[in-house]
């Protein structure tokens, strides 16, 4: 095996609000090597968003890390200067933003930022940025690439701004991609389209993407392996096909379920999860899943449980995983 | 079944976007947001209005529900047409709306129970206890009636979406439009609102019109379903029937496109290619020929007519009856 491109070790973060501390992530791990397409799926409140700021070091004022590491290429980008930091931001480590929109300065055209994306880039002239940012817009399937650098970001249609904003994030060729919800601002065909993009990108990409989605369908279509988030915590990781097919976690199981595009059949009512994600100023105690699961048993709501290996690459944190069950 | 609302033919233009050299060419040129719709609601069915974004579904609602000033064409309700004040008077007692944006929808600064009850204000319903009647509005929606002294930003996504459902219920409305009623809701909670929306039309006999791009929602709750595309209704008719055997080549790649979530079914093929167009420069002919695999010459210069290519099922395609997935 390959030592990991990118590496989350136990990442815990509070945030410090005035009902006390919110403990938004908590002992979070995740590697992803060189090749790989890395899926983190989970619902609002799952600490994705958090997860995907603490990764780029771009935290709010109130976010304390208190215990784990963030490592590309074995450097703690943690323990970092920020100065330091931000030489890696955009190098190393490029975000695709949801919203390409708010993504982009308004007010300078798109070509203008293109080029000074590209500041790290020292003693190359700013007529070789320039061709440079033509070349990348081209690559992600704008037609007239000159042209659009001399157009304003609301002078574009959404398809083109979210090809823009991949544009942007991959000017620099960073190792690693994280896409945050890239197709969620999109229509049905755009959507399609921008995963039949970002599935090319990471066969001539020699890095690492991440994406990051609620919606298990652009999961299914891009990933190689998958972390499924609820309540600030891993609940199950492994290969995609293992997820969607013989998923451990109760949680997973009923996510899967609730997704429409699985039902041949209408049946009278509709599936959900019944209750809420639980308050994490402070956590619960026990599993954070327990009083939504169907499975609970007393000790689920008493202890944390374990992490149970299912197969190579396969993890759940559950007492029940099927064929799997700790013993009481 | 007795239709509940028809509209024929329907058309909407707005004036062009102002020019500054608009004194050169007199006349205001228009453009064409609706065009010919003709589409029936049934009491007691779903209908769902499916298309994507600049498609005219939301303009479509709106004008139905006498928002948007209509340039042709008619609109029924209860079989009288809508052409006096009178008339989008009672239209306005009978039907509710529900907006895409269930927060920017509530009044930032009324309490849930005060927003609740504005509708029996409005329209003059007299009302004993106002507080009762928020509470039993609240109940009918699975809330607690604690809620009715929150604000809106006190609450979550769902529960505002349920208010926004509640207060669309105030007045037993005979007909509910739903614009992306779970827009922004997380999979486990949008099939809450659905059974939500659902049970309250099996109780109480409403009519049901809900606009989305979301198309396995549109198959598991909706009778009927209606496609848009460019302002036109590209293909109508029985859900089941359309979801089986998709007659028109963008219904077939909506269809297609849907990513489905599971690694197995990985799509290697791109379903459909380019973008919508500009309605401003609406394509000669077929709209859809410059975005379809089988445009002929005839698509490309002659735009083809809404008809019936099976039971119930209507397609506006010259090759509807001839073409495979």
């Amino acid at each position: 095996m390959s030592t990991p491109l990118f590496e989350i070790d136990k990442l815990s973060l509070q945030y410090h609000t005035n009902g006390g501390a919110f403990h938004a992530l908590r002992d979070v791990s995740l590697t992803a090597r060189r090749g790989e397409v890395i899926g983190i799926v989970g619902e609002s409140g799952s600490g994705k968003s958090t997860l995907v700021s603490a990764m780029i070091g771009l935290l709010s004022a109130n976010a304390y890390i208190t215990n784990g590491s963030v490592k590309i290429n074995d450097t703690d980008l943690l323990t970092l200067s920020e100065r330091k930091r931000r030489r890696f931001r955009g190098h190393d480590i490029a975000v695709i933003f949801q919203d390409p929109m708010t993504a982009f300065n308004p007010v300078l055209p798109l070509g203008a930022q293109l080029i000074d994306f590209q500041f790290h880039r020292r003693g190359v002239s700013k007529r070789d940025k320039r061709q440079h940012a033509i070349d990348t817009l081209t690559h992600v399937g704008i037609a007239a690439a000159d042209k659009i650098m001399a157009k304003y970001v609301h002078e574009l249609s959404g398809g083109m701004r979210q090809r823009a904003a991949i544009a942007a994030a991959l000017v620099m060729t960073p190792d690693v991609l994280i896409a945050d919800e890239p197709t969620t601002a999109l229509d049905v065909t755009m959507e399609a389209q921008i995963i039949h993009l970002l599935r090319q990108l990471s066969h001539d990409h020699d890095g690492t993407i991440i994406v990051v989605t609620h919606h298990l369908g652009v999961i299914g279509e891009l990933c190689d392996r998958v972390y499924v988030m609820y309540a600030g915590q891993v609940v199950e990781e492994g290969p995609v096909d293992a997820i969607y097919h013989t998923p451990g976690h109760p949680y997973t199981t009923a996510l899967i379920d609730c997704d429409l595009v699985h039902l041949d059949e209408t049946p009278r009512t509709l599936p959900t999860i019944p209750g809420r994600v639980p308050d994490l100023a402070p956590p619960p105690a026990g599993c954070a899943f327990a009083n939504r699961c169907e499975k609970a048993q007393t000790r689920c709501f008493a202890s944390a449980p374990p992490r149970v290996q299912i197969a190579k690459e396969h993890a759940a944190w559950c007492f029940r995983v099927p064929g799997h069950e700790v013993a009481q | 079944m007795t239709a509940l609302m028809t509209a024929a033919n329907l058309d909407v233009s707005l004036p062009m976007p102002q020019s500054p050299l608009q004194f050169l060419t007199p006349g205001r040129a228009t453009i064409d947001i609706l065009r010919d719709i003709s589409l029936t609601i049934d009491a007691k069915t779903t209908l769902g209005l499916v298309g994507e974004s600049g498609s005219g579904k939301s303009t479509l609602a709106r004008a139905l529900l006498g928002l948007q000033p209509i340039s042709g064409g008619e609109i029924c309700f209860d079989q009288v047409p809508l052409t006096t004040p009178a008339g989008f008077q009672s239209l306005r007692r009978s039907t509710a709306m529900m907006f895409q944006d269930p927060i920017a929808s509530l009044s930032p600064r009324m309490r849930i129970g005060k927003q609740l009850t504005e509708p029996f204000v409005i329209h003059r319903v007299v009302m004993p206890d106002r507080g009762a009647r928020a509470a039993q509005l609240l109940d009918r929606v699975g809330l607690p009636a604690s809620l009715a002294d929150r604000y809106p930003h006190e609450l979550s996504g769902g529960q505002a979406r349920r208010v926004c459902v509640a207060r669309a219920l105030a007045l037993s409305p005979r007909l509910l439009i739903a614009d992306e009623p779970t827009a922004g809701l997380d999979v486990s909670v949008q099939g809450e609102i659905l059974n939500l929306l659902r049970q309250i039309r099996d109780e109480t006999g409403l009519a049901l019109l809900i606009i989305t791009h979301n198309l396995p929602m549109v198959r598991h709750v909706s009778d009927h379903v209606a496609i848009m595309y460019l302002g036109r209704l590209i293909e109508t008719g029985p859900t089941r029937t359309v979801f089986a055997n998709p007659k028109h080549p963008y219904t077939q790649n909506l269809i297609a496109s849907k990513p489905q979530p599971d690694p197995r079914k990985r799509r290697s093929d791109l379903a459909i290619k380019g973008e919508i167009p500009s309605i401003l420069r609406r394509p000669e002919g077929c709209e859809f020929h410059n975005r379809c695999r089988f445009a002929q010459d005839l698509c490309r210069q002659h735009p083809p007519e809404l008809r019936e290519v099976s039971a119930g099922q209507f397609a506006r395609c010259h090759y509807a009856e001839t073409l495979t997935k």
